[in-house]
């Protein structure tokens, strides 16, 4: 029996695996390419008004931005390359650990049959609300 | 202008790493996960997480990968879900609560300590995380009190369709 499980759990392995592999390689694929765009600049650019709302400064538009089209790894090159107060490091911390590497994690959740567009939706308000709510804590309560 | 074999070359190897990385844990989870089913310590574990999954609207079988998720990460919790999907376990409800969930909160040590690596308080994170996907999910499982968790066979059925990949 316990070979038999083995036997199955391999089975399972490999077909888990080349199903998150078959999603993960193209839309890898597609943010690498992005990241070597300026895109990801322009939409930091139109962002940075709205860092205000979070007791944020401008520059911290591209970090939540690469957080969120890229994914966590590059936000944190982004965080050490701007230098903010630990607050504002708490504020970007809560707000990007709700929404991230939006592109791959949801072609992942997309797999559960639930609607893409439904989970990016609830991610970013969480994420809106993180940032407002703690942004306000921080900066006057707390700050 | 970018240097498009370099990118190119940067994908392909960054993809492959990234699909090796998920087999090196996804193969050894899988087999423990079929050897502790088939010797029925799943059955204890999702008495164990009853409480929690009773309380997010999600069926007992639920529970295991919700662990999963929360300890491994999104990837892996999907891959655990979409096999206990084949075989019929969850419904509709318990997949749109799952991916609720585990949406917003999942990986909770990598990702907490990527973020305590450059100062933030993980203590904080981490509650606030849990918290906020807590109720988010609770909430919505109170807006889809309509759906039943017996439309699991149905989906069974719409899972077979599908040729196994």
């Amino acid at each position: 029996m316990l070979i038999q499980s083995i036997k199955q759990g391999t089975r399972k392995g490999l077909e888990t695996t080349f199903l998150l592999g078959k999603i993960i390689v193209p839309v890898y694929f597609f943010v690498t390419f992005l990241s070597h765009t300026p895109a990801i600049d322009w939409i930091a650019r139109l962002a940075e008004p709205l860092m205000r709302l979070f007791n944020l400064p401008g520059e911290a538009a591209i970090i939540l931005v690469m957080g969120n089209l890229l994914n966590l790894y590059a936000a944190i090159g982004a965080i050490q390359a701007i230098s903010l107060t630990s607050s504002e490091i708490l504020v970007i911390a809560l707000m990007l650990s709700f929404s991230h590497a939006l592109f791959v994690e949801t072609a992942v959740v997309k797999q559960l049959q639930v609607s893409g567009l439904k989970v990016v939706a609830l991610r970013l308000t969480l994420m809106v609300l993180a940032g407002l709510i703690y942004g306000t804590l921080m900066g006057g309560v707390l700050g | 202008m970018m240097d498009l074999s370099a990118v190119f070359q940067e994908a392909f190897f960054g993809s492959l790493t990234s699909v090796w990385n998920i087999a090196k844990v996804v193969m050894p989870l899988m087999i423990v996960i079929q050897v502790a089913k088939d010797y029925r310590l799943l059955d204890y574990l999702s008495r164990f997480m009853k409480p929690a999954t009773n309380f997010l609207g999600m069926s007992r079988e639920s529970g295991f990968p919700l662990m999963v998720g929360l300890a491994f990460g999104l990837s892996f919790g999907a891959g655990v879900i979409v096999q206990s999907a084949k075989e019929g376990n969850l419904s509709k409800k318990d997949l749109i609560l799952l991916s609720a969930f585990l949406a917003s909160c999942h990986a909770v040590v990598e990702d907490t300590l990527i973020f305590v690596a450059v100062g933030a308080n993980g203590w904080i994170l981490l509650s606030a995380r849990l918290l906020t996907a807590i109720v988010a999910t609770f909430l919505l499982s109170k807006r889809l009190k309509h759906l039943t968790h017996d439309d699991a066979t149905q989906l069974q059925r719409e899972n077979l369709k599908q040729p196994v990949s």
